[in-house]
């Protein structure tokens, strides 16, 4: 019997004296895959963070083959065989799929054919589909994830830490993820899955352990699980056993059309789409992976551009709308919260409070020509309250934050905008359930003031769960609608795919 | 000089104006066939209008009121002409329009009263009568150009001389509430303001402080072209639709060298505008279209007729709706009147009357 290939003993990271991960001790076997799983701010992140050279630890430490080692760096650990998936890609828009893999291996003299040849053997080798010489900006936020994961693979990690990686994969690349994660264990690669999806993390773990408040709760066989005890132990209250459970009985009733989306056209994405979104109801949009969902709202939110020739109409209350910046839009009272935080959703190195009041700036549209430090503040303060975002302070920066809590930043910032339209895409996506279940009340409490919602989500479970009617989009236009009582899942899924 | 090269611009981009977009039936319009699976009470002759007392249900058919008794018409009036609109008085009697120019109070404390004009303005395409609660008379003209008959005329024509009158039975007096409308089809009291359907802009408005206010929207945007409106029991109204919008029609409508060409030398039922049936001839528009998708040549046409019915809240939103689609027969439902649970639909388009039950559409729809 050998060692554990990673092991972390009564490790402690504290930021400003608050810890954040607090003594705990962690091992990771040779071709384990272990999950650990956890809410938003359990400490998931900063633990695998550690490991990864990211953050250092304050106290405790880390061994790996049974040596102690202090990685300073991602780069550090990297040369020791750890490997970080993020939740959040990290890849250079600006370069080639290709580039993006070889980064940091670089020789004297690249050849690019060369790099495009050797990365498309290695895509394919793992069944991705993904064109090595594209742009990683064109990509969707699916394929983005599979360079990351294909990254790595290609970097000979002894241990690889996925963080999230399936929340935006669609079932089919899911399917070929797990089996990546099968040949990476015959190989006698570690890996260690964390997932808010608690089935996913049944399904493919070895072991589990769950956090809570940055300590560790439990660590068992994954055989010795089932849901409810993990959610028990996540959670430590008696949470529903499923935040997606609960079907709709009722259905609010429809106020007035605020969105009417008429034979909208947006290059190959969006043909010929036609929809509306009524006052007083949650609005959920479902398709998959490149159906053109994402890509419709974000015309709508000008955040993209629609065709420039007969590109359809697109009518706010009635009255056409065409804008050129989002700025725009949040003046009209339309918010977007974007599927993708990082990179659209907030800025990282700025606080809480600054991110959301920039939202309510935009909305001002020049009227406050000097940020107020005051305002920023208590408006950040009241947000943070009123979402329950868990931080230290509303000075923390938002990259410090755990994902759920990153989203609520995001949500709040849209908020404060005091939108009509609020169109919330993958609001749930690498958020833990007590999150969920927060922002899912969110969703359901400003349908019933009156506010027009739209849930875009891959998700079926989320869309059935909290929609009132549901659009189900596929090659660029919506093909069905379903009302929440008459939907079933199979129903949803044949529209999107048939 | 802006206002033209900005329409230059749309016509170039295919903005604004030139979209040619058309609402989609999503939401409570959500299609479905109910209208199609209803009940026929009876095929008519030229049937055109519907209305109740409360008690019993008349049909318009023809020159024809009939009185519908249990599964039976039977004949209680009859005209000198065909009739286009007709209401029942609340002391008895009913409102009648005949050949859209003449309205008759027939029966009842105001037997005999009539009106062919209020002051210089004579009626051209009287199209419905509401009783209002004072018992005043709502009256809608569609046109001062076009005959009833003529609608499609008045359409493709761009027509905009609708007005609406009410007429006081008691004094035989009468004045003009509204005019310049794009084809004023149905009016009906709601709380303290007056619905009008306004059928080429495909929009109910609400003429409030009688008549006086500006017009505004009730409810906008409808895929459909808004006829009769009759109020519903528990509040609201029904409204029906003739025909349907559809964008090769819209797209007609913006061609104005195209129109005059086609409705100086095509026959009207062989144009391409709206209509109440279809599927007569293979003259018909459009009927052998085909559409090339992904590679393989499918036979398409766009519809050319439809049945549809609006059930509307107090505020004038759509609370579900009613329909028979574009491979059904019941089309064309110009009128409407929910008479106990029942709702009786006139279908110009094949000539019935139709039944269906209220509180199972509604179960069926909204829960």
């Amino acid at each position: 019997m050998t060692g554990p290939a990673l092991e972390m003993r009564r490790a402690t990271k504290r930021y400003a004296g608050v810890p954040a991960i607090d003594s705990i001790d962690f091992s990771l076997m040779p071709g384990e895959i272990h999950s650990i799983v956890g809410e938003n701010g359990a400490g998931k992140s900063t633990l695998t963070k550690a490991m990864a050279g990211v953050v250092p630890l304050t106290s405790g430490e880390m061994r790996i083959d049974g040596k102690p080692v202090e990685p300073q760096t991602p780069n550090d650990a990297l040369k020791m065989g750890v490997a970080m998936v993020f939740q959040e890609t990290t890849l250079v828009p600006t370069m080639t799929v290709a580039q993006n893999l070889f980064l940091g291996q670089e020789k004297y003299f690249n050849r690019l054919r060369g790099i495009y040849i050797a990365a498309q053997q290695f895509l394919q080798s793992l069944q991705f589909d993904v064109d090595p010489t594209a742009q990683v900006s064109l990509l969707g936020a699916a394929k983005k994830q599979m360079v990351e994961i294909a990254r790595a693979v290609l970097h000979k990690a002894r241990v690889i830490i996925f963080d999230e990686p399936t929340a935006s994969l669609t079932p089919e690349e899911k399917k070929y993820f797990f089996d990546l994660l099968y040949s990476l264990k015959a190989r006698g690669v570690s890996v260690i899955f964390i997932s808010h999806a608690l089935e996913e993390a049944l399904q493919v773990s070895d072991r589990i352990t769950v956090l809570r408040d940055g300590k560790s709760i439990v660590t068992d066989l994954a055989s010795n699980f089932d849901r409810a005890r993990i959610v028990q132990a996540m959670v430590g209250r008696d949470l529903q056993q499923t935040v997606y459970g609960q079907r709709k009985k009722s259905i609010r009733a429809q106020g007035k059309r605020v969105l009417s989306v008429q034979n909208l056209r947006m290059a190959a994405m969006v043909k010929n789409n036609s929809l509306s979104v009524f006052a007083g109801q949650v609005t959920g949009v479902f398709g998959l992976v490149g159906s053109g969902r994402t890509e419709t709202f974000k015309v709508v939110a000008g955040v993209i551009k629609r065709d420039f020739m007969h590109g359809g109409e697109v009518l706010l209350h009635g009255r056409p709308i065409r804008y050129f910046v989002p700025a725009s839009a949040v003046r009209d009272g339309i918010a977007y919260v974007t599927e993708d935080r990082k990179v659209e959703g907030f800025f990282e190195t700025k606080s809480i409070a600054d991110n959301i009041y920039l939202g309510l700036l935009a909305k001002l549209r020049g009227r406050r020509p000097l940020f107020r430090r005051s305002e920023a503040a208590e408006t950040g303060e009241h947000w943070i309250k009123r979402l329950n975002v868990r931080a230290i302070g509303k000075e923390v920066k938002a990259i410090e934050l755990s994902g759920g809590n990153q989203q609520k930043v995001v949500i709040a910032k849209a908020l404060v905008q005091d939108p009509e339209l609020i169109i919330f895409d993958e609001p749930t996506r690498g958020v833990d359930v007590g999150a969920i279940s927060e922002i899912h009340a969110l969703i359901n409490r400003l349908a019933d003031e009156g506010k027009a919602v739209v849930v875009i989500s891959s998700y079926l479970p989320e869309v059935m769960a909290i929609s009132d009617r549901i659009l189900v989009q596929r090659m660029g236009k919506v093909v069905e609608e379903f009302s929440a009582i008459e939907a079933t899942e199979e129903k949803v899924m044949y529209a999107a795919i048939h | 000089m802006i206002a033209m090269l900005s329409r230059w611009k749309d016509q170039l981009l295919g903005r604004g104006d030139a979209a040619i977009t058309v609402p989609v039936f999503d939401g409570a319009l959500k299609s479905n066939r109910l209208i199609e699976d209803a009940r026929v009470v009876a095929a008519l002759e030229a049937p055109e209008d519907v209305t109740t007392d409360g008690r019993a249900v008349f049909v318009a058919d023809g020159a024809r009121v009939l009185r519908l008794n249990g599964d039976r018409l039977e004949e209680v009036h009859r005209c000198a002409g065909s009739i286009t609109a007709l209401a029942c008085m609340p002391d008895g009697g009913f409102a009648i329009a005949i050949e859209g120019k003449e309205i008759r109070v027939e029966g009842g404390a105001h037997h005999g009263r009539q009106w062919s004009a209020i002051g210089a303005q004579g009626f051209n395409a009287v199209n419905a009568i509401t009783v209002g609660r004072s018992g005043r008379l709502l009256v809608t003209d569609g046109s001062r150009e076009r005959s009833y008959g003529q609608w499609k005329h008045d359409l493709m024509g761009l027509g905009h001389s609708g007005r609406v009158f009410e007429l006081t039975p008691a004094d035989g007096g009468g004045r003009m509430l509204a005019e310049g409308l794009h084809y004023a089809f149905g009016a009906c009291e709601a709380g303290d303001e007056l619905w009008v359907s306004e059928s080429w802009r495909h929009h109910v408005i609400r003429l409030a402080g009688g008549g006086k206010a500006p017009l505004q929207a009730v409810t906008d945007a409808l895929p459909g072209y808004p006829s009769r409106i009759a109020p519903a029991s528990d509040g609201g109204a029904w409204l029906t639709c003739f025909a349907l919008r559809t964008q090769l029609v819209e797209f007609v409508l913006r061609e104005p060298a195209y129109r005059v060409r086609m409705m100086a030398e095509i026959a009207p039922e062989h144009w391409i505008a709206p209509a109440l049936n279809s599927g007569n001839t293979f003259l018909e528009p459009m009927q052998g279209a085909q559409l090339k998708m992904m590679g393989i040549v499918k036979p398409w046409a766009p519809p050319h007729s439809y049945g549809l019915v609006v059930r509307l809240d107090e505020r004038g939103l759509v609370r579900y709706s009613l329909h028979s689609r574009f491979d059904g027969k019941n089309h064309g439902i110009a009128a409407a009147a929910a008479c106990g649970d029942t709702l009786y639909l006139v279908a110009k388009g094949n000539r019935r009357l139709l039944a269906l039950d209220i509180a199972s559409a509604q179960r069926e729809l909204v829960g």
